[in-house]
């Protein structure tokens, strides 16, 4: 390797990790934030507040509700008579309603039918989706107790979520988490690093050696890139150890991807440091792009959820691309057709940001 | 000495964008020099360093440092002079070691070579405490010294210095300043930027700036000579009301300069005769002595003087 990128690399290393505040970034900060997010959503769910509607006389279903409060999951709620379901949940006093089906639950079941409505408030998604789970449960529980072993004919139920149709699973979020972090970490080191050199004046030394403009860029951000990758290889062990996330793909796929995100977000930290006259402002900078590309990126949010004019704009966000590749490499084994699309456009999109900003950055060597 | 030239410069002129900031500058440096740029902030010699660096292209002129001219863009200027920026050259969250090592990386020195040129100046500059040695923890003169000894780690011919000794203790630029004249006894070159008026009678030569421009160039001897080519006196008026007698002796035929110098005056005449009929008047007890001008006076005269 190149004698001097090989200097950089060592001198950015050893500033980095000899300083205290830049160690706690790197390595506590990730393992913490990873930590909160997960126990945050792996928490079970209880008391869910569950409002049952049926016709007077309807002793299997009774039955059945009696089945969701003996679960411990689910807590009674008491409505006064003639309510309004959906009113129930918009108000909040209740967090699903179970619906019996019009002429009691046996007389449908033994048409054939047997379908109870549930209405899920969504709004929030982990809840929405743990009570979907178990109302699976107690409702096939509550079949075989009725018919017998094979639990025929089924007693069946129609979920209805509401507010939030694409109900996110919660396992998802610790791959978004892992992009976030390593955007976060990658684009504040890079501007500051860069921004501190001119700041103090130590950059007039830099240029003042032989070296061309690419020498110089390349010595500044390879050992970001390097130490980006190192921070994405220590969430995802973090994530795998504490939360159990699996890696389902094959690792190639993550470095790929990982590689080419870091590219991305360190073009980024020298395109804001060349905007920036001092480590507050790169620091500034920083986190002006960083609080929409991660509400953009899908991490917290569903993409598809947003309006149109904003899903225009996620388009244009590198980790809307790296949330998605993470998870469908960690938890969906890495389909190869979402691998490369993403990738590919992760890819283009790298070109053009490390192109700017080197653009800009030999603008202001001048 | 010899007096080959190690640096032409003919015409040198850089704008940004309206705003000249070195304006038709023509002067030549020899071989083992001392050469000094004084002027006040913003009169361009650290802009005609950057450019002698190979930092900076000039819009319009040439120059040649140590042969070499700026058709590859100042690369290989670069590598024949050493530059010590006046902000921080050294990195003070490294230690000695690290900040040498990175030092001779940035000029892809062979290990083994740099670790050689260390030695050496280490001992030229005197330096022997340890390599781990963090850089912030050592005192502002020596920090100096050492990037002094990292500017010159390459080896090369020709050293600028911008305002090396801005901050530093006054024992401190005396040392500096021994060191510059032994760099120059082993044949560099060194081109150093200054504010201070004792260290510009430390140079060889003297380049003068004001707004982009050299106005004046020469030894300070020839300076002061140019300067004031007639006798100057400085009036002592011992606390007594000087006002009077100033105002009047500002109207005097044949004076050239007259400037405060804290409780003092210094008076420059065109010649023995016009200081005579000047002091004449003098009143009681205020003291008249016949002084040398120093660098300040020149530069009083030649730099403020034509602004008022």
């Amino acid at each position: 390797m190149n004698r001097t990128l090989q200097a950089f690399i060592r001198k950015e290393l050893v500033q980095t990790l000899r300083d205290v505040r830049m160690r706690a970034l790197l390595f506590g900060a990730p393992i913490i934030q990873m930590t909160i997010f997960g126990l945050a959503l792996s928490t079970e769910i209880k008391n869910i507040k569950l409002a049952a509607f049926s016709q007077a006389g309807d002793a299997m279903f009774e039955r059945v509700t009696e089945g969701f409060y003996a679960s411990g999951w689910f807590a009674r709620v008491v409505y006064t008579p003639g309510a309004d379901p959906f009113e129930l949940i918009a108000s909040g006093r209740a967090d699903a309603v179970l619906i019996a089906p019009a002429g009691g639950l046996r007389r449908s079941a033994e048409r054939g039918g047997g379908k109870m409505q549930l209405l899920v408030d969504a709004s929030n998604a982990t809840k929405a989706r743990a009570v979907e789970a178990y109302a699976k449960n107690i409702i096939s529980a509550a079949a075989v107790r009725e018919y017998g072993a094979r639990g025929e004919p089924a007693l069946k139920f129609d979920v209805r979520v509401l507010y939030n149709p694409a109900m996110e699973s919660s396992m998802f979020l610790v791959p978004g988490v892992m992009g976030m972090l390593v955007c976060l970490i990658t684009i504040i080191l890079t501007a500051m690093s860069l921004t501190r050199e001119r700041e103090m004046g130590t950059f007039e030394t830099i240029v003042s050696a032989p070296l061309s403009n690419t020498e110089v860029l390349l010595g500044k951000t390879v050992p970001y890139i390097l130490l980006g990758l190192v921070d994405a290889a220590l969430v995802v062990t973090a994530g795998y150890l504490i939360f159990g996330v699996p890696v389902r793909g094959p690792l190639w796929q993550l470095a790929l991807a990982s590689l080419v995100f870091v590219v991305n977000t360190v073009s980024i930290g020298t395109f804001i440091s060349t905007v920036s006259k001092n480590q507050q402002q790169a620091m500034l900078g920083g986190f002006m792009f960083l609080f929409p590309a991660i509400l953009m990126s899908g991490v917290m949010y569903p993409v598809e959820n947003m309006p149109k004019a904003v899903i225009a704009v996620a388009y244009l966000d590198p980790l809307m691309y790296f949330v998605r590749l993470l998870r469908n490499i960690m938890l969906k084994g890495g389909d190869t057709q979402v691998f490369w699309t993403n990738l590919g456009a992760l890819a283009l999109m790298a070109v053009f940001a490390a192109g700017f900003a080197y653009k800009r950055f030999r603008q202001t060597l001048n | 000495m010899s007096a080959s030239p190690v640096l032409e410069v003919k015409g040198l002129s850089i704008k940004f964008g309206d705003f000249t900031a070195v304006d038709n500058v023509s002067f030549s440096v020899n071989r083992g020099e001392i050469f000094g740029f004084l002027g006040a902030n913003g009169a361009g010699k650290t802009t005609t360093i950057r450019m002698l660096c190979g930092l900076l292209v000039p819009t319009s002129g040439s120059a040649q440092v140590g042969g070499l001219g700026f058709e590859d863009g100042g690369l290989g200027i670069k590598k024949i002079v050493g530059y010590m920026s006046q902000k921080f050259t050294l990195y003070n969250d490294l230690t000695v070691g690290e900040n040498l090592e990175f030092a001779s990386g940035l000029r892809k020195l062979e290990p083994a070579y740099a670790e050689e040129r260390r030695k050496e100046l280490f001992s030229l500059i005197g330096f022997s405490r340890p390599l781990s040695t963090m850089v912030v923890s050592l005192p502002g003169g020596v920090k100096q010294e050492l990037a002094l000894a990292a500017a010159m780690l390459h080896d090369p011919e020709i050293i600028f210095l911008d305002e090396p000794t801005s901050g530093v203790a006054p024992a401190s630029r005396a040392r500096f300043w021994s060191l510059i004249r032994k760099i120059t006894a082993l044949g560099k070159t060194v081109i150093v930027t200054t504010h201070y008026m004792d260290e510009a009678e430390q140079c060889g030569r003297i380049a003068l700036m004001r707004t982009g421009r050299l106005i004046a160039l020469g030894s300070p001897e020839e300076l002061k000579k140019s300067a004031f080519p007639g006798p100057m006196a400085e009036l002592d008026f011992k606390g007594a009301e000087a006002a009077g007698f100033i105002s009047g002796l500002e109207k005097a035929s044949g004076l050239l300069e007259l400037s405060p110098h804290g409780m003092r005056w210094h008076a420059a005449f065109e010649d023995r005769a016009a200081m005579d009929a000047a002091l004449s008047g003098l009143p009681q007890g205020v003291c008249a002595a016949l002084i040398k001008p120093s660098l300040e006076d020149v530069f009083i005269r030649l730099v403020e003087g034509t602004e008022r």
